[in-house]
């Protein structure tokens, strides 16, 4: 396995697709610290004033933004393979195909990890300078290092599922335009629908809301236990992706 | 390490693609997989190497199939796609499936030299010509330096040159380093040269496998000599008069049956008659292809549709 694992990790790092999804992810994320800080205070834009815990847990969370790009990387690192057809020798190497999906989902975990690790650093570095200017920067204490943490969680775990959401359906273009129409568009609307904003805590979006949860919104979960719903989303499609499509010829 | 299918069945919807498919191959030897684009000779290859599930029967290399081999890239070699990540370098390409395979990176080189790419490894492949896409392939196939060998229209693409060089690597391959190698090609004439045997489908069915002797043997025009002499009339005399079976000239060309070209040249050159061409006729072996295989593939959906009928 830790052969599989490691071929990953050069197929990830032998093109430049991760220096474009972990660069962008480290812009996004200063562009919206830089954002809420910008307007902290304002009474118009509601968010609380430098110097307050909201506004610290408010500002150091958004590295969470990023997940879109994670879940980006998570799908490419799996439907590159159909996409230029080198899951012919991918499979040829390893013949028991559901290895390979393993192998992927620990080695865009660990690799999200690390790159989330990045996108944390940037967020508080970000914050710590724009705030400090403004005369509060935030300390690394244990809430604010469990904002970051939380962020760092979710991001890696969006990864996850993305490998996950790319085995169930094995076309990139398809799996990537299906997370942003899901995440910006469906999501959206099941949170803001009363009838259906009960369930919102148990999709993806809500257990990451419940994991680094800031503004106020439906009813969530635990922070815990929306880290548990969406690693078990990540899994469950990895797992439904490699009985459903993953198997399936490969012609 | 013998190689053998049994039947072997695959069908697509309505289509039946491969039908109780069987034949074997041997070690030390090329074997020629030939049909008509559309006999099922790609289906047949990759359910071989479970990339596709067959619908009954299977293959085993040495009795294990081939999810079921321990060390597959280093059992088997296969070239089925010259599809590469536009964006990484051949060498890098070689570089992943060194590490998921357990193997040395430096192989990656090794291969890279045996292929004559060695220039080229570290430019992206999205910037490979068609014979460079199958050069690569074939390095891909060589990396865990396989007992067995499955190419799949390996000379597509590739320049006179490249089809020259890559026969006779083939031959080395087999004769040489004694592997088991099977190519397929939808062209007799294009394997002719390089094959020991062959195994020839139409519609998914399997037509004929035998040796190539055994198909010249079967071929129209078959023991015919052409042998071309400024002598010519001297030189049928001389045949004739040895007992030799037909003989007829026509002009400087002489045509003899029942004789190998070997025998001709000996009686020529006992007679001290001048030869300037001496070959066996071979045409028939196009022919016979051309005839086993003809109409194969129009006849694959109507052949279904009876079937599926009755």
């Amino acid at each position: 396995m830790s052969r599989l694992v490691r071929a990953e990790w050069t197929k990830l790092f032998t093109t430049k697709v991760w220096l474009g999804l972990l660069l962008g992810a480290c812009v996004m994320v200063a562009g919206f610290a830089v954002f809420f800080t910008a307007f902290a205070g304002n009474p118009e834009a509601g968010i609380p004033a430098v110097g307050t815990p909201l506004y610290e847990d408010l500002a150091l969370s958004t590295a969470a933004n990023a997940n879109i790009l994670f879940l980006i990387l998570g799908i490419i690192g799996m439907t590159q393979e159909y996409r230029h057809r080198t899951a012919t020798p991918t499979f040829l190497t390893a013949p028991q195909r559901g290895r390979v999906v393993t192998a992927k989902v620990i080695a865009y975990a660990l690799v999200a990890a690390l790159f989330a690790l990045a996108v944390v650093a940037v967020n508080y570095l970000v914050v710590a300078v724009h705030a400090g200017a403004l005369g509060a920067a935030p300390a690394l204490d244990g809430d604010n290092v469990t904002t970051l943490a939380s962020s760092l969680l979710a991001l890696t775990i969006y990864a996850v599922i993305g490998v996950g959401l790319g085995a169930l359906m094995r076309n990139q273009v398809g799996a990537i335009v299906g997370g942003l129409v899901y995440l910006f568009v469906v999501e959206p609307i099941i949170r803001s629908v009363p009838a259906t904003a009960g369930a919102y805590k148990w999709m993806p979006g809500g257990a990451m809301e419940a994991l680094t949860a800031t503004l106020a919104g439906p009813e969530l979960l635990g922070a815990w236990q929306g880290a548990l719903v969406l690693l078990g989303y990540g899994l469950v499609a990895a797992v439904l992706g490699t009985f459903l499509a993953v198997r399936r010829d490969v012609a | 390490m013998r190689v053998e299918v049994r039947g072997l069945t695959k069908s697509f919807g309505q289509v039946r693609a491969v039908s109780d498919l069987g034949f074997t191959v041997e070690p030390g030897s090329v074997t020629g997989f030939l049909g008509p684009n559309g006999a099922g000779k790609t289906t047949t290859l990759r359910m071989m190497l479970g990339l596709v599930r067959p619908d009954a029967g299977g293959a085993t290399f040495d009795g294990v199939p081939y999810a079921a081999l321990p060390q597959p890239v280093r059992t088997v070699g296969a070239v089925l796609e010259t599809a590469f990540h536009p964006a990484r370098s051949g060498r890098n390409h070689l570089r992943v499936y060194c590490r998921a395979a357990g193997l040395p990176v430096s192989r990656a080189d090794d291969v890279l030299a045996q292929v004559g790419l060695a220039d080229a490894g570290r430019r992206k492949a999205g910037g490979y010509s068609l014979g460079m896409r199958q050069r690569l392939a074939l390095a891909t196939a060589l990396l865990g330096d396989p007992a067995v060998l499955v190419l799949d229209e390996p000379a597509n693409g590739l320049d006179p040159e490249g089809i020259q060089w890559l026969r006779g690597f083939i031959r080395h391959l087999a004769h040489d380093q004694g592997r088991t190698v099977l190519v397929s090609s939808h062209l007799l004439s294009e394997v002719e040269q390089t094959v020991d045997r062959v195994v020839i489908v139409g519609a998914g069915r399997l037509v004929r496998e035998a040796s190539m002797d055994q198909l010249r043997s079967g071929a129209d025009g078959a023991g015919t000599v052409l042998v071309r002499s400024p002598e010519a009339a001297r030189l049928a005399e001389v045949l004739r008069g040895t007992g030799s079976g037909e003989v007829s000239v026509d002009g400087d060309a002489l045509t003899v049956q029942g004789r190998t070209p070997a025998e001709v040249g000996s009686r020529a050159f006992a007679a001290g008659v001048e030869l300037h061409e001496l070959r066996a006729h071979t045409s028939g072996l196009e022919e016979i292809y051309f005839r086993l295989t003809a109409g194969q593939e129009q006849f694959a959906a109507a052949t279904t549709d009876q079937e599926s009928a009755r």
